[in-house]
C-alpha cells in the first residue's frame, strides 16, 4: 500500500475549471482544521467559515478532532509513531465527515503531512498500526467508535488556506463589501509555509512566493518589500520561550523592516506567527529592548477577509489581543464615505 | 572549516541517530557548502552552526549532546529545503540529537522544561495545548484515546534533565559559598 501525503491537487483543479476553480467545491463537505492557537484570533476560523457560507458550500468543524501534536513532536515528547497515529486518529474521524481539510495555521498543515510522510517509513508504520490496534484493546466498549487504521486511498484532501483562497480569489472579490482603499501592505509567509516542500516541487515553490501579494493587489491594496520578508516570526518551535530574549530580536527585526517601509500592516497566513508577531506581552518585552515603541499591525488573512466583507469589528479581529492600530485600519477599510 | 583526514571520521554515533530515519540515510553525503548557515534564524542570535553540529557527529564526538547549540535550532526547515542533497534532513537529526540529549539528562533549563509538562496536560486533559479551546473541549472518551496513544513516557526525561539541573544549581551555590568562606 502506497502512503499518499493527501495535498489537494491544485494544478488538476486549475486544469479541470479553469474558468470558475469554486466549481471543484461545490457540492463537496468542507472541515476547518482546528489549530489551538485560534483560540486568541477567533476571527481566523470565523473569516473563513463565514466565506465559504457566503460562497454557498457547505463547511463544518470536527469535534473529535485534537491538537495536531506538533508542539509535542517538536518538543521530543512523542516519537514519530505517537505523533503519526494521533494524525491518523485525526484523519480517520475528520475523513468520515467531510471531502476536504482547510487548515489555518502553518505548523498544523506541517504536521498532517509530516505524519503521512512518516508512514513511508515500514518501522513507523508497523508502530503506528500497533498504537492504533492497541487502542481498540485498551478502550473496547460502546463508547469507542471503532477502530482507527491508516487511511488507505481516503477521499479526503487537505489544502492551506492560503492556496485555497488564491484559487478561488476570482470569486471571493464578488463577495466582499470594501477594499483595501490602496494601503500598503507587508506580507509574511512564516517558515512553515515557504520551507515546506511535502506538497509540491521546487517550481510551484517560486510560485508560491507572491500568492500573498497577488491577493493584496486584488483586494485593492499596495504590497510592499521589505528586507526581512523571508526572515522567521521569532517562534521557532519554542525559541520564544526558552531563548526568549534572542528570539525576539529576530521577531524585532522583522517587524522593524516591515515598518521601514511604511506598511501599514503585516499580512500572514498562520496564527503562530500572528501570535508571535502581535502578543502585547512580546512587544512590550521588545520595546524593553530595544528602547522602540513598534507600532505595525498584524493581520490573518482569513480576518482581513472577513473584514473586507464588511463583518462586525469584534467578529473579524481579538480586541483583546489585537496588535496596535487595528481599529483604525478596520475603520478606514469600512468607511462608507 | 580545517582539514580533516579520512581516518577522523567515524560513524558510530550518526549510526546510533540516524538508525531507521529514512529522511536522513545521506548526512555522510554533507558536502559542506555552508548553505544551510546562510540565513539560519539561529546562527544570527547564537553560535548554532549546523555545520560544525554535523562535522562534530561524523567524527564520532558525542560531547555536541551537551553543547548547549542544539537547543538553539528553530525547526524551520529553511536548511532542509536549501540543502543540495536528498535525504539530508537537519530539522529531523536536530529531534534525534535532542532525545539522546534528553536521555542522558541534559537539556535546556528547568523553568522553560515545566512549560513543556503543562502543555502536556492541557492535551491530556481537553485536546487542545491551551485551555478552554475554540469550540470546546474534547470529549472526555476521545480525550483517552490520546492518553493511551501518547502516555507522555518522555517527559520522565524532562524531569531527568530537571534533576540535572537542579544538582548542578546545588553545587554551584555550595562552590559559591566556599569561595566565600575562604
Amino acid at each position: 500500500m502506497e502512503i499518499e501525503n493527501l495535498a489537494l491537487d491544485l494544478d488538476e483543479i486549475r486544469e479541470k475549471y479553469p474558468d470558475n476553480p469554486l466549481e471543484f467545491f461545490e457540492g463537496k463537505k468542507l472541515c476547518l482544521f482546528k489549530a489551538c492557537l485560534e483560540k486568541y484570533f477567533p476571527g481566523v476560523r470565523f473569516g473563513m467559515k463565514n466565506l465559504l457560507e457566503a460562497l454557498g458550500l457547505e463547511v463544518t468543524i470536527c469535534k473529535n478532532q485534537s491538537c495536531c501534536s506538533g508542539t509535542f513532536f517538536q518538543r521530543n515528547l512523542i516519537t514519530r509513531a505517537q505523533f503519526a497515529a494521533i494524525n491518523e486518529r485525526n484523519l480517520n474521524e475528520i475523513n468520515n465527515q467531510s471531502d476536504i481539510l482547510l487548515v489555518s495555521c502553518n505548523g498544523c498543515y506541517n504536521s498532517l503531512l509530516r505524519g503521512r510522510d512518516f508512514l513511508k517509513i515500514p518501522e513507523v508504520k508497523e508502530k503506528t498500526q500497533r498504537i492504533l490496534d492497541e487502542l481498540e484493546e485498551k478502550m473496547g466498549g460502546e463508547k469507542y467508535p471503532g477502530q482507527y487504521k491508516i487511511l488507505e486511498n481516503p477521499k479526503l484532501r487537505i489544502v492551506h488556506d492560503l492556496d485555497f483562497i488564491y484559487l478561488i480569489r476570482n470569486e471571493i472579490v464578488r463577495v466582499l463589501k470594501y477594499d483595501l482603499k490602496g494601503l500598503k501592505v507587508a506580507s509574511h509567509y512564516g517558515c512553515h509555509y515557504l520551507n515546506l516542500e511535502r506538497d509540491r516541487d521546487m517550481e510551484t515553490y517560486l510560485k508560491d512566493k507572491t500568492k500573498l501579494e497577488e491577493l493584496i493587489t486584488l483586494f485593492g491594496g499596495i504590497p510592499v518589500d521589505y528586507s526581512e520578508k523571508e526572515s522567521c516570526c521569532g517562534w521557532g518551535a519554542s525559541q520564544i520561550v526558552i531563548h526568549s530574549e534572542d528570539a525576539l530580536k529576530i521577531t524585532y527585526k522583522k517587524l522593524k523592516s516591515a515598518e521601514n517601509v511604511n506598511a501599514c500592516f503585516l499580512l500572514m497566513p498562520c496564527p503562530t506567527c500572528l501570535y508571535t508577531l502581535s502578543k502585547p506581552e512580546f512587544r512590550e518585552k521588545m520595546y524593553e529592548i530595544t528602547d522602540d515603541k513598534l507600532e505595525i499591525a498584524t493581520i490573518h488573512l482569513n480576518e482581513l477577509i472577513a473584514i473586507l466583507r464588511g463583518c462586525e469589528e469584534e467578529q473579524c479581529v481579538s480586541l483583546r489581543r489585537s496588535s496596535p492600530r487595528i481599529h483604525l485600519i478596520y475603520e478606514t477599510i469600512t468607511n462608507e464615505e | 572549516m580545517q582539514d580533516t583526514s579520512d581516518e577522523e571520521w567515524t560513524y558510530d554515533f550518526l549510526e546510533s541517530l540516524v538508525k531507521d530515519v529514512e529522511e536522513n540515510k545521506n548526512i555522510r553525503q554533507c558536502i559542506d557548502c555552508g548553505k544551510c548557515v546562510g540565513g539560519c534564524p539561529a546562527s544570527k542570535i547564537s553560535n548554532f552552526n549546523i555545520r560544525k553540529i554535523i562535522r562534530k557527529i561524523l567524527r564520532g564526538d558525542r560531547n555536541v549532546l551537551k553543547d548547549s547549540d542544539i537547543w538553539y535550532c528553530f525547526l524551520c526547515e529553511r536548511c532542509k529545503r536549501v540543502c543540495p542533497k536528498e535525504n539530508i534532513n537537519i530539522p529531523l537529526l536536530i529531534l534525534n540529537l535532542r532525545n539522546e540529549s534528553f536521555k542522558r539528562g541534559y537539556g535546556p533549563r528547568y523553568n522553560d522544561l515545566t512549560k513543556y509538562v503543562e502543555m502536556s496536560e492541557k492535551f491530556l486533559t481537553n485536546g487542545s495545548v491551551l485551555d478552554e479551546p475554540l469550540d470546546g473541549e474534547l470529549p472526555e472518551e476521545r480525550v483517552k484515546e490520546l492518553d493511551k496513544i501518547c502516555d507522555f513516557a518522555r517527559i520522565k526525561y524532562v524531569f531527568k534533565a530537571s534533576d540535572k539541573e537542579q544538582q548542578n544549581r546545588k553545587k554551584r551555590a555550595n562552590n559559591s559559598s566556599n569561595k566565600k568562606r575562604k
